[in-house]
């Protein structure tokens, strides 16, 4: 088990409150403008769904500049003007603390975990700072399936702009789906309910130094969730509309942490993802309804002019992660963007085939992780460019149809991947079972859709 | 006159004879010492073929692109790599007792010259192993991040760095073998110093108009990628 070392005065602070039922933790690095209003949200959603509890809000701050601290710790219920009908037994606890350690959401969130863990909790909820179409409902419906229906883990599921999450929609839904088998439609989404079980299996680990202590937090947590067996269902929150936090210039970063985190966990988990086969639907809870979704403006042109760079330079590397055929397909692709063509068109297939090569590459240590990874990112960009051509004119649902389609080209080529993958598994070629298979059972008490 | 003759055919079946019955044994327990190396060479490389697997060293190996680095395909495995290593030390060490069967001067400086050499040889193979790898890995690195950052020239930056860090890896190498100790540093103050005196007038010249309209250019480019503030990744 890891150490756990929590900060003193977060200790001082557990040791007055003793126990908690709830634990709502929100991340945060300058996000003063914003976070008041979640800190909010979360009051507001405490006092009306759940007056009968004893909850504490969290918030685990990487050491903001501004006046984030302060903002989490004066925002107040009573300017939301809200008509209850339960009166709270209990107020709701408010602490943030600045955590310790390798700077980034997946620090925050282990502080927020060891005090919750610390505190006894029932349930957590965690969501970003940054949220500007938070509503009080969304901690009841992140919350209640852990409380009421006995699941572990429950993962966001948004309305988004079609351009928006666009390593969520071309790398990390597709290869988790195929791999573990379980269609999770916004797995590193940002907001999750979580069981005290899971909370504990989390704090047993020993890799939150990692890319997890980053970026890649929210796809770990979702991995080991499908992984271990652990119950897990979505939640409909409507639209996510939040600040920037990601602008292009730490693109590569971000790709890292994120790719870098599912190719280790793939790693990790080659035995339970090796024999399953296809993938099926997670429960989905909450009443779904459509949502307007402000318009977005993304450069095509630069994106090609990174992709054009990178056939140009990173042969190289390239021609060793990936197999002749795909390498082939993507000069020939280079050789396209490079004159101009007008419709350019980045293949479903081809682009599975890219990301389950690099995987492949990165377990084959065939080039050092960071360069391997780092390397995807013109290639990405590629195939977003590909993506927003094609679906310039499309609605939402047929935008989500061309999603389907991309992970269905990724349930397909599995056996390619196994194919190329070299570990035990791909040495033993015998069909193993999982360690612990993910079989979400119905709710009880909440309502399902989908 | 022929008794002159036959005194020097005489004394040239002498020194043939005498020649002969000195290096003629030596020659052939060399060769046998030879064909015994050889043959315990092939053994042992067969042996361990079959019972060493290593598979730290392999772990170690792939991992660390070592592998990658000496064989292209990345193939390469521990079992390969002890085999060919005690294959090669038996070769080298059966020639080594060959040639001291001669028991000459000459031979005997040759073998203790080699003996001291070895390890000498053995250092400066691994720093140039090492340069390398090192070359290799911080030459990916400038290369993808001057490709990320949309630098000029990626690929020449990268191989600018490479062949610096092979260049230091075999000044070092050499100082290691005392071989040409003063060419190489001279080489290599001439060649840092050059350098950086003449990045520091192409900046200083040519490359401040440059180097400031890349820098407004990047920092446009950046103002107007935070206006799409709604455009997100992940």
């Amino acid at each position: 088990m890891a150490s756990i070392t929590l900060p003193h005065e977060a200790r001082q602070a557990a040791e007055v409150i003793r126990r908690a039922d709830i634990v709502i933790g929100i991340p945060s690095y300058n996000n003063g403008r914003t976070i008041g209003r979640v800190v909010q949200a979360a009051y507001a959603g405490l006092a009306k769904y759940f007056p009968q509890f004893t909850s504490v809000v969290i918030n685990s701050d990487g050491g903001s500049t501004d006046n984030t601290r302060e903002a989490v710790l004066s925002a107040r219920l009573e300017d939301q003007h809200l008509l209850l009908l339960n009166t709270p037994l209990f107020a709701a606890h408010r602490l943030s603390f600045p955590y310790h350690g390798v700077p980034g959401k997946g620090s925050a969130f282990r502080l927020i975990f060891q005090l919750a863990a610390r505190l006894e909790a029932k349930a957590v909820a965690v969501v970003d700072s940054d949220l500007r179409s938070i509503t009080p409902e969304w901690f009841d419906l992140l919350l209640r399936p852990v409380l009421f229906a006995g699941y572990d883990f429950v993962a966001p599921y948004y309305h988004r702009h079609k351009y928006d999450g666009t390593i969520t929609n071309s790398i990390v839904y597709p290869l988790t789906r195929a791999l573990y088998g379980y269609r999770v439609r916004q797995p590193i989404g940002g907001e999750f309910g979580l069981s005290t079980r899971l909370i504990n299996r989390y704090l047993q680990r020993d890799d939150w130094e990692t890319d997890v202590a980053r970026f890649g937090i929210d796809i770990w947590m979702t991995t080991i969730a499908l992984a271990e067996g652990f119950r897990v269902c979505q939640s409909f929150l409507g639209a996510k509309l939040h600040d920037a936090k990601d602008p292009s210039s730490d693109l590569t970063a971000m790709l890292e942490q994120v790719v870098g985190s599912v190719l280790m966990l793939m790693q990790e988990y080659e035995s339970v993802w090796w024999d399953r086969e296809g993938s099926r639907p997670v429960e989905l809870f909450g009443f779904r309804y459509d949502v307007g979704l402000d318009p977005i403006e993304v450069h095509v042109e630069r994106m090609l002019a990174a992709f054009v760079r990178g056939c140009r330079d990173l042969g190289e590397i390239w021609a060793v992660a990936l197999e002749p055929e795909t390498y082939a397909g993507i000069q020939a692709l280079g050789r396209q963007a490079a004159a101009g063509v007008r419709d350019f068109h980045f293949d479903d297939e081809l682009w599975a085939r890219v990301v389950l090569d690099f995987a492949c590459a990165y377990n084959k240590h065939r080039v050092a992780g960071g360069h391997l990874i780092r390397s995807l990112t013109p290639l990405y960009l590629a195939r977003v460019a590909s993506f927003v051509g094609e679906t310039r004119t499309l609605v939402p649902d047929q935008v989500e149809d061309k999603i389907e389609q991309l992970c269905l080209a990724f349930e397909r080529l599995k056996p390619y991947l196994k194919a190329h993958w070299d570990g035990p598994g791909a040495r033993n070629r015998g069909s193993r079972k999982p360690e612990r298979a993910a079989t979400p059972r119905p709710g009880s008490e909440v309502t399902g859709n989908d | 006159m022929i008794n002159t003759l036959r005194e020097i055919l005489e004394a040239a079946l002498d020194r043939l004879h005498h020649q002969v019955t000195t290096y003629l044994p030596s020659t052939l327990a060399a060769v046998i010492l030879l064909l015994v190396a050889y043959a315990l060479a092939t053994a042992a490389r067969w042996f361990i073929y079959r019972v060493f697997k290593g598979m730290t060293i392999d772990k170690f190996l792939r991992q660390s692109g070592v592998a990658f680095l000496l064989d292209r395909s990345g193939r390469l495995r521990a079992t390969r790599l002890v085999a060919e290593t005690v294959y090669w030390a038996i070769l080298i060490g059966g020639f080594l007792i060959a040639v001291s069967a001669f028991d000459t001067q000459l031979t005997n400086q040759m073998v203790e010259g080699f003996v001291l050499l070895l390890p000498k040889l053995v250092v400066a193979g691994l720093i140039l192993l090492a340069g390398a790898w090192l070359s290799q890995y911080l030459g990916r690195s400038m290369l993808v991040w001057a490709v990320n950052e949309n630098l000029p020239s990626p690929r020449r930056l990268a191989a600018a760095l490479r062949i610096i860090i092979m260049f230091v890896a075999v000044v070092v190498a050499a100082d290691q073998l005392s071989f040409a100790r003063n060419v190489f540093l001279a080489a290599f103050i001439i060649l840092v110093g050059g350098a950086v005196l003449a990045v520091s007038l192409a900046v200083g010249i040519a490359g401040s108009q440059g180097l400031r309209r890349l820098i407004e250019e990047r920092k446009e480019q950046r103002e107007s990628e935070g206006e799409r503030s709604l455009w997100t990744h992940l």
